[in-house]
C-alpha cells in the first residue's frame, strides 16, 4: 500500500429503493469490502435517503465531490435505472456543471435484472457510460448479471457456490481498481455467466411467485384485471 | 380512440421543447378524432416504485402507493396509444417520465414466460397499443440518440406494443419542424 492508495476514497451508491437489504447492496458492498482491504477509504449511499431532504442532497453532493471512484449499483427497473437513480444522476450532472470537480474521479456501475439474460441490462449501462462522459467522470466500466432474484439481497458469502463468478468478477475488479485500472474484460464476462441453469430459474422464479402469492392469500386473484374496463 | 400523452419535461427551462411537442401531439390526434389525455409528469405525485411487489402478489394489478399514479394508470390500460416525451437523459428517460414508466409494474403477471428468445413477464392486460416515444436532445449527440433509440425498443419488447415509433429532436426545434415531425410520427405509427 502506498501513500496516494491510502488516500483514495470509493463511494458505495446503492440505487436500490430496497436499500440495505436489496442485492445492489450486497453486489456492491462485497466490491466496497475488497476496496477497503486495498486500502481505500469507504461510503456507502442509499438512494431514498440521499434525496430525503437538502441536507440529504448537499451531504450526496459532499461525497461525490471527495471519491476517487463511485460504484453505482443497481437493479434494473424497466429496463434501466430505477427513477431515483436517474433524479440522483440529474442532480449530480447540474451540480458538476456548476461547481468542476477539483479531481481526476472514475465511476462504474454494478446492475442486475431479475431475468436471466444478461444482455437485458445493456441500455443502462450504456446509460451509465453516458453520464459518466457528461458528467465528467472517467467511465470505469459496467459488471451486469441476469438472475438477480437467485441473490434476492443476501450477502454473497450466504449466496453459496453458485455466486461464484460474481465473487471472482468482483475480485477481480476489485483488484484492477485498487491498482489505479478499471473493471477487467474478464470481471464483465464473468459476471455475465448464469448462476444456474435458464430453465431451472425460470421453473424455481414461478413456483417462488406462485407461492408467495398463496402465502398472501392472492393465489386466486393474482390474475386479475382491476382497471379492465 | 384514446391517447396518453405523458409529458417528462420539466415543469420550468429545458420543459419548453417538451411542452411544445405535447401541445402539437394534442392538435394532432384532436384533429384524427381521439381523445386524448395529457400527465404534466413534473406537476404530479407520483412517488417512486418501491419494488414491493405487492402489486403481484398482495392485491394484485393495483399499486401500494396511492397518489396520481393509480389515475396514470388507469388510462394509460384504457389507451390505443401511449406518447412518451422527455429530455434524452444520458441516452435515457428523465426521472418524471421514469417514475411513471416504474409504477407500469401492476400491467405485468409476476410469472415468467418466453418471448422474442428471451424471458419476460407477460401482460395483466389483452389490450395493446402504439408506443410513440420523443426525445429532445439540447446538442447533437449520436450516441445518446443510438441509447435511447435501444432502450425504446427494450420497452417495446417488454410491454409488447402494437408497434413502436422513435423520434429524436433538437430542443430548439422551431414551431414548423416540431409539427413536421409529430406528424410524421403520428403516420408512421399507422394513426389515423
Amino acid at each position: 500500500m502506498n501513500d496516494t492508495t491510502r488516500e483514495r476514497k470509493a463511494l458505495l451508491f446503492v440505487g436500490s429503493p430496497k436499500g440495505l437489504k436489496s442485492t445492489s447492496h450486497a453486489l456492491g458492498s462485497y466490491l466496497l469490502k475488497k476496496l477497503e482491504a486495498g486500502g481505500l477509504a469507504t461510503e456507502t449511499l442509499l438512494v431514498g435517503a440521499a434525496l430525503h431532504a437538502a441536507k440529504d442532497l448537499a451531504a450526496m453532493h459532499e461525497a461525490v465531490a471527495a471519491a476517487d471512484l463511485i460504484v453505482f449499483s443497481f437493479p434494473l427497473y424497466v429496463d434501466q435505472l430505477p427513477a431515483p437513480l436517474i433524479e440522483a444522476l440529474e442532480l449530480i450532472a447540474e451540480e458538476r456543471k456548476a461547481h468542476p470537480p477539483a479531481k481526476p474521479q472514475k465511476t462504474m456501475a454494478i446492475v442486475q435484472c431479475g431475468f436471466p439474460e444478461t444482455h437485458q441490462n445493456r441500455p443502462a449501462c450504456e446509460i451509465m457510460n453516458q453520464f459518466a462522459k457528461e458528467a465528467g467522470f472517467e467511465w470505469a466500466g459496467g459488471l451486469a448479471m441476469g438472475m438477480g432474484g437467485a441473490v434476492a439481497g443476501r450477502s454473497l458469502e450466504k449466496a453459496g457456490g453458485m455466486a461464484r463468478n460474481t465473487v471472482k468478477a468482483l475480485d477481480l475488479a476489485a483488484a484492477s481498481l485498487i491498482g489505479g485500472g478499471n473493471v477487467p474484460r474478464e470481471a464483465v464476462d464473468l459476471m455475465a455467466k448464469p448462476l444456474m441453469p435458464k430453465w431451472l430459474y425460470r421453473l424455481v422464479g414461478n413456483w417462488g411467485m406462485k407461492s408467495q402469492a398463496r402465502k398472501h392469500g392472492a393465489r386466486k386473484t393474482v390474475y386479475n384485471r382491476p382497471y379492465a374496463a | 380512440m384514446n391517447a396518453i400523452i405523458l409529458n417528462g419535461g420539466p415543469a420550468n427551462g429545458r420543459g419548453s421543447a417538451s411542452r411544445k411537442i405535447r401541445d402539437t401531439a394534442v392538435k394532432e390526434f384532436q384533429s384524427l378524432g381521439w381523445a386524448v389525455r395529457v400527465f404534466d409528469l413534473d406537476g404530479l405525485t407520483i412517488k417512486p416504485c418501491r419494488g414491493c411487489f405487492a402489486c403481484w402478489l398482495k392485491h394484485p394489478g393495483t399499486c401500494a402507493i396511492q397518489d396520481d399514479g393509480e389515475e396514470y394508470l388507469r388510462t394509460f390500460i384504457a389507451s390505443d396509444a401511449a406518447v412518451w416525451i422527455t429530455p434524452v437523459t444520458f441516452g435515457g428517460y428523465s426521472s418524471s417520465l421514469k417514475k411513471a414508466l416504474d409504477r407500469t409494474i401492476p400491467t405485468i403477471l409476476p410469472f415468467f414466460i418466453r418471448a422474442h428468445g428471451e424471458i419476460h413477464h407477460p401482460q395483466r392486460y389483452e389490450r395493446r397499443r402504439k408506443l410513440l416515444a420523443l426525445g429532445t436532445l439540447r446538442d447533437r449527440d449520436a450516441e445518446a440518440e443510438r441509447v435511447f433509440r435501444g432502450l425504446v425498443q427494450r420497452n417495446a419488447i417488454n410491454m409488447n406494443p402494437l408497434k413502436t415509433n422513435v423520434c429524436v429532436m433538437s430542443e430548439h426545434a422551431d414551431d414548423a419542424e416540431v409539427t413536421a415531425r409529430v406528424k410524421d410520427l403520428i403516420r408512421t405509427a399507422g394513426i389515423a
